[in-house]
């Protein structure tokens, strides 16, 4: 029922969780079926867990310290 | 009981106290989490660093407009978004004159045509390097940045990104479908550009 392109459209809101159940079971029948997509779908998920990895930048530890400077004295 | 006696009783005070002292904790507890947002919704480390400090204090000061038990994660980078909009740093760039996205399947199907052809998706994530990610993310146009960024780098749901944004559900969806394709047409131009 599905093709390659209703696959492409399909992919994010697939992987976000987020198509309803028979638009789940369509995607998940083209992608047992279809080796194109499939390894498409193997990149976008490596994909995402890349980015996330690859943008996180340590919180600098004097920022850390003036943000605690910033709580209200103890009376 | 009038609102001076309970404002000046003893035990109210020092129950005001202890919840506030858990509320400024549970708030630094936080602060890696909303960093790792925060410096991806603005341009440099300083900017980041200024909001930070910005956030902080005003979360400090309006503590008690927090209600226990909600997202407070959600709570304080509404305060920062909020900020950082008021502050004017979303001026936004003339957009390019190519176009900014391409379908899902472009990236890898730049990447995958640029390395052989005989690849597996591994080998292929593997094309792209830390920093084609960070530049490409810092060329996203800011509404679409922000959603991407607190969906995608931070785990906000849908909805807390509708309500940290102030923007409807839906929304939220276009900008994050568009984001990631403008994200990941950024990515594949920085890993391959010079290749073509």
């Amino acid at each position: 029922m599905s093709n390659c392109e209703d696959c492409e459209q399909w992919m994010q809101p697939y992987m976000d969780r987020v198509l309803t159940d028979a638009e789940r079971r369509d995607a998940e029948v083209h992608l047992d079926e279809c080796s194109y997509c499939r390894k498409r779908y193997r990149f976008e998920a490596h994909l995402r867990q890349f980015v996330r990895q690859a943008v996180v930048e340590p919180m600098p530890v004097e920022l850390k310290q003036r943000l605690a400077s910033l709580r209200t004295p103890l009376q | 009981m009038s609102e001076t006696t309970r404002e000046s009783d003893p035990r109210r005070l020092a129950a005001d106290a202890r919840d506030r002292v858990h509320f400024e904790e549970d708030a630094l507890a936080l602060s890696d989490q909303i960093y790792r947002v925060a410096r991806h919704l603005v341009g440099s480390r300083e900017e980041a660093e200024d909001l930070m400090q910005e956030t902080y204090a005003r979360a400090f000061r309006s503590w008690r407009s927090f209600t226990p038990g909600t997202n407070l994660r959600a709570w304080l980078l509404r305060i920062l978004t909020n900020l950082n909009i008021d502050r004017g740093r979303r001026l936004q760039r003339t957009p390019d004159q190519q176009p900014l996205e391409e379908g899902d399947y472009f990236l890898y199907n730049k990447l995958e045509e640029t390395s052989g052809g005989a690849s597996d998706e591994d080998r292929v994530v593997q094309r792209l390097s830390q920093n084609d990610v960070v530049d490409a993310l810092s060329e996203v146009p800011h509404d679409f940045r922000d959603v991407v960024v607190l969906v995608d780098i931070g785990d906000f749901t849908y909805a807390d990104a509708a309500q940290i944004l102030d923007i409807p559900v839906g929304t939220v969806m276009s900008r994050l479908h568009r984001g990631r394709r403008i994200l990941k047409k950024a990515m594949a131009d920085s890993a391959v550009g010079s290749e073509r």
